[in-house]
């Protein structure tokens, strides 16, 4: 149950956020239809104070009363669905994640339904991993193959994609109306992106030499940024002064083509900001947590670490001893340990009073009972199996570890 | 669970709620709708150039008021809902950790080479579960380009393990043939009991085909004599039953379906070993094993950071505490120092005492005296140079 607690918040974070959302478009929809309708009301009030009031004219008010009153039942009602919609999103999430709560705390826990549950977080992970570094169709498919999308973030993440493609091919419009979608929230945010939007803008104007359109761009849009971002606006309206090919290193900064794929960073970070998403994804934080839970400093003789690439002290079934895995281990931290854990290399089994340590007169130690059988079938000899040495089984020591 | 549970009530609460405004927003509008509409037709029927009487325009005005009340309303109860909307939002955040990733560092596999790495770990995660098409849309989108020789070997077990979900013993059989030397070096039994249960399915088939049965008992038997001499006697002896149905004899049991629930997990079994891969996915492996991980680690950021020592932990030797994954998920002995509590390195190896008794090299430093030393656990005295290195 701890898992979830602490790795599930995007989960139920988002779909909240949309929900949220929701609710305000919906709000703001209802305030104007219904303001619509009282002005309506309002009309239709003027039109009967009057003395010698034509029966005629009012029924015109009326009738456009009536569909005013039509507009909002419509759309109140579309709204409300939406809303309700964005609820049962984030009510089916919950549903997945108590199916992981049921199945561990009732006591008879049953593997094979945890592990499809697992399976299955590990699909969600490994989805949002796709989404965040932009293999969009790979998500995709993944999500269709195991049946996951409900509860997944794919669409928010396709809204994204949109705006991304637009601001690679340096178009800035789309960039433009997101930041208007959520301007309260970015405000809230204190987000730049709608002002760095405009500079590059006003950079772009500059670049293809329309520098009277550039200044109308900057009377227009900069005022508003005026309080926060003054020096920055006059340095950047310093720009009107120079080439295009300026090598003054600030400037050239400025015609950087480079500056837009640090706008594509940027809104990135803002989308994350908005739907409350942390800055990694849980796919790499869960990794890197296990890498290390699993990383052990043993054996240390060879090259220090378990993922030595030679192979006598490879376990095949150990993840971290896999090529790939152990790359990415390279830097973590080690798993703590304060108690020994040791396991006979031979069998795999524990080392303990049942299956007594045994050193070889090289130094290397293994279990009794894999040492005791290798004696019965080579005539009491046993073989190391790193070194290849041979040693008669008499000559072996115990070995105690406390 | 509770955090589950005390989000969820809010979540019930917010869709009652929308629930009953929505019905209520459509019910009261269409009344008003149509006590409008009404009132329009009472005017219309009257004569050309009608004038208002006060009384009609006395009803008109009660009718406005109630009509700007009511649509007033609507939006307020609206409004209203906002509250137990956030307080969903409030739910989770309390719930629910959202700083989860302050236990790890964002440096490690931020760089593009990592980033490779990472995705060829999934492309092989993804090919082992014999999700080709999701590994091979990975393989077009990714910025370099991902080549692992092993996903054909792959593509064959999954291709091999599906076909024995539906009963088809051929693949299997052809693959463990082309093995026989690798299956035996390793001491599996996977290719006789692959024989067997193809040799139960013959029989299965009535008396009709029991010279068959025995025919292919007599060629491929003969090789496994030496290790399932029992089990090939067990096998001739169903042959007596074979006219009255086996399945009324003492042999039922080997008509059983667990034969195949066992021989897919002894393929699977074998099969990885034979490839010196490990049988669950190491992807999965890891992931669980953060999921376990992660909870406590982030138990003892924050202790840890209440206490402001959070310097100790740098990220960057060791976890600060010791995570417990379960008995099946040890892969090395790790051996700790039991005098100073340390896990041994290179440089400070474990030794074994001329007692037997195991310490690490440094503790061995501390204790010993000149030439001299006594074990920590027995009353041996010894010379420091008697202890002997050993390796686990």
């Amino acid at each position: 149950m701890a898992d979830v607690k602490s790795l599930e918040h995007p989960t139920l974070k988002v779909p909240y956020e949309i929900l949220n959302k929701k609710f305000r478009t919906a709000q703001k929809t209802l305030d104007r239809e219904v303001s619509h309708v009282q002005q309506a009301a309002l009309e239709i009030e003027k039109g009967i104070s009057g003395e010698h009031v034509k029966s005629n004219d009012i029924t015109k008010l009326l009738g456009g009363m009536v569909e005013k009153l039509q507009v909002l039942k419509r759309k109140a009602e579309e709204s409300i669905t939406e809303e309700l919609q964005a609820t049962n999103v984030c009510k089916r999430r919950l549903e997945h994640l108590k199916e992981h709560a049921t199945l561990t705390s009732t006591g008879m826990i049953s593997q094979g339904a945890l592990n499809q549950w697992r399976r299955k977080r590990l699909d969600r992970m490994v989805v949002e991993y796709f989404l965040r570094n932009g293999y969009y169709n790979a998500a995709i498919k993944l999500a269709e193959r195991s049946n996951i999308k409900d509860l997944t973030n794919i669409d928010i993440f396709l809204i994204s994609r949109e705006v991304e493609k637009s601001l690679a091919s340096h178009e800035t419009s789309k960039c433009l109306s997101w930041c208007h979608d959520n301007r309260s929230k970015l405000r809230k945010l204190k987000s730049n992106m709608e002002f760095n939007l405009r500079i590059q803008e006003f950079v772009e104007l500059i670049r293809s030499d329309r520098r009277m359109d550039a200044i109308k761009h900057a009377r227009k849009h900069f005022p508003s940024f005026e309080e926060e971002h003054l020096s920055t606006i006059q340095k950047v309206m310093a720009l009107l002064a120079f080439p295009v090919a300026t090598e003054i290193p600030s400037y050239k900064a400025l015609f950087d083509e480079g500056r837009w794929e640090t706008l594509i960073e940027e809104f990135r970070q803002e989308n994350f900001r908005l739907f409350q998403l942390a800055s990694q994804s849980v796919f790499t934080v869960a990794l890197q947590a296990g890498l290390s839970a699993l990383k052990t400093p043993y054996p240390f003789i060879l090259l220090i670490f378990c993922y030595s690439e030679s192979s006598e002290n490879r376990n095949p079934t150990c993840p971290v001893c896999q090529k790939y895995l152990n790359q990415l281990a390279e830097h973590l931290p080690f798993a703590h340990c304060s108690q020994s854990r040791l396991y006979c290399h031979i069998s795999g089994l524990p080392l303990n009073e049942n299956n007594q340590p045994m050193m070889l007169p090289n130094g290397y130690v293994y279990g009794e009972q894999a040492l005791e059988q290798m004696a019965r079938e080579n005539e009491g000899q046993v073989i190391c199996p790193k070194t290849k040495e041979i040693f008669q089984f008499k000559k072996l020591d115990k070995v105690f570890v406390m | 669970m509770d955090a589950c549970c005390a989000v969820e009530r809010e979540v019930d609460r917010v869709l009652s709620k929308f629930g009953v405004i929505g019905e209520h927003a459509s019910r009261t509008l269409y009344d008003l709708i149509s006590y409008i509409e009404g009132l329009k037709l009472e005017l219309e029927n009257a004569p050309e150039g009608h004038e208002l009487t006060p009384i009609q325009s006395d009803l008109l005005k009660q009718a406005m008021v109630k009509v700007k009340e009511t649509v007033t309303r609507l939006a307020t109860d609206h409004r209203d809902l906002h509250s137990t909307v956030s307080k969903v939002g409030k739910a989770i955040d309390r719930n629910f950790t959202a700083d989860f990733a302050v236990t790890s560092r964002d440096d490690i596999f931020s760089d593009p080479d990592k980033i490779n790495l990472l995705n060829k770990v999934v492309y092989q995660h993804f090919c082992r579960q014999g999700m080709q098409d999701v590994a091979n849309e990975l393989a077009q989108e990714a910025p370099v380009k991902i080549d692992c020789g092993s996903n054909e070997t792959f593509m064959e077990l999954n291709h091999i393990l599906e076909s024995l979900k539906n009963k088809e013993l051929e693949p299997a059989l052809a693959w463990a043939t082309a093995l026989h030397d690798n299956l035996e070096a390793i001491n599996s039994s996977l290719e006789f009991k692959l024989h067997r249960l193809k040799f139960i399915e013959l029989l299965k088939q009535g008396a009709a085909y029991q010279t068959e049965a025995i025919s292919y008992a007599r060629t491929h038997f003969r090789q496994f004599v030496r290790r399932h001499e029992k089990d090939i006697q067990t096998l001739m002896g169903m042959l007596l039953f074979v006219p009255n149905g086996i399945s009324s004899s003492p042999y039922s049991f080997m008509l059983d379906n667990e034969m195949w629930v066992e021989i897919y997990e002894v393929f699977t079994l074998d099969a990885c070993n034979l490839l010196g891969v490990s049988v669950d996915s190491p992807l999965a492996i890891c992931v669980n094993a953060g999921c376990t991980a992660i909870p406590a680690l982030l138990n003892i950021k924050q202790v840890m950071m209440q206490r402001q020592v959070t310097g100790i932990w740098n990220g960057k030797d060791e976890l600060p505490i010791e995570i417990d994954l379960g008995t099946d998920q040890h892969y090395h002995s790790m051996f700790a120092c039991p005098i100073l509590r340390q896990q041994s390195t290179e440089v400070n190896p474990p030794m074994r005492l001329l007692c037997g008794h195991v310490i690490s090299r440094d503790a061995l430093t501390k204790l010993s005296n000149g030439n001299k030393m006594k074990c920590p656990y027995c009353p041996i005295e010894q010379s420091p140079t008697d202890a002997k290195l050993i390796f686990f």
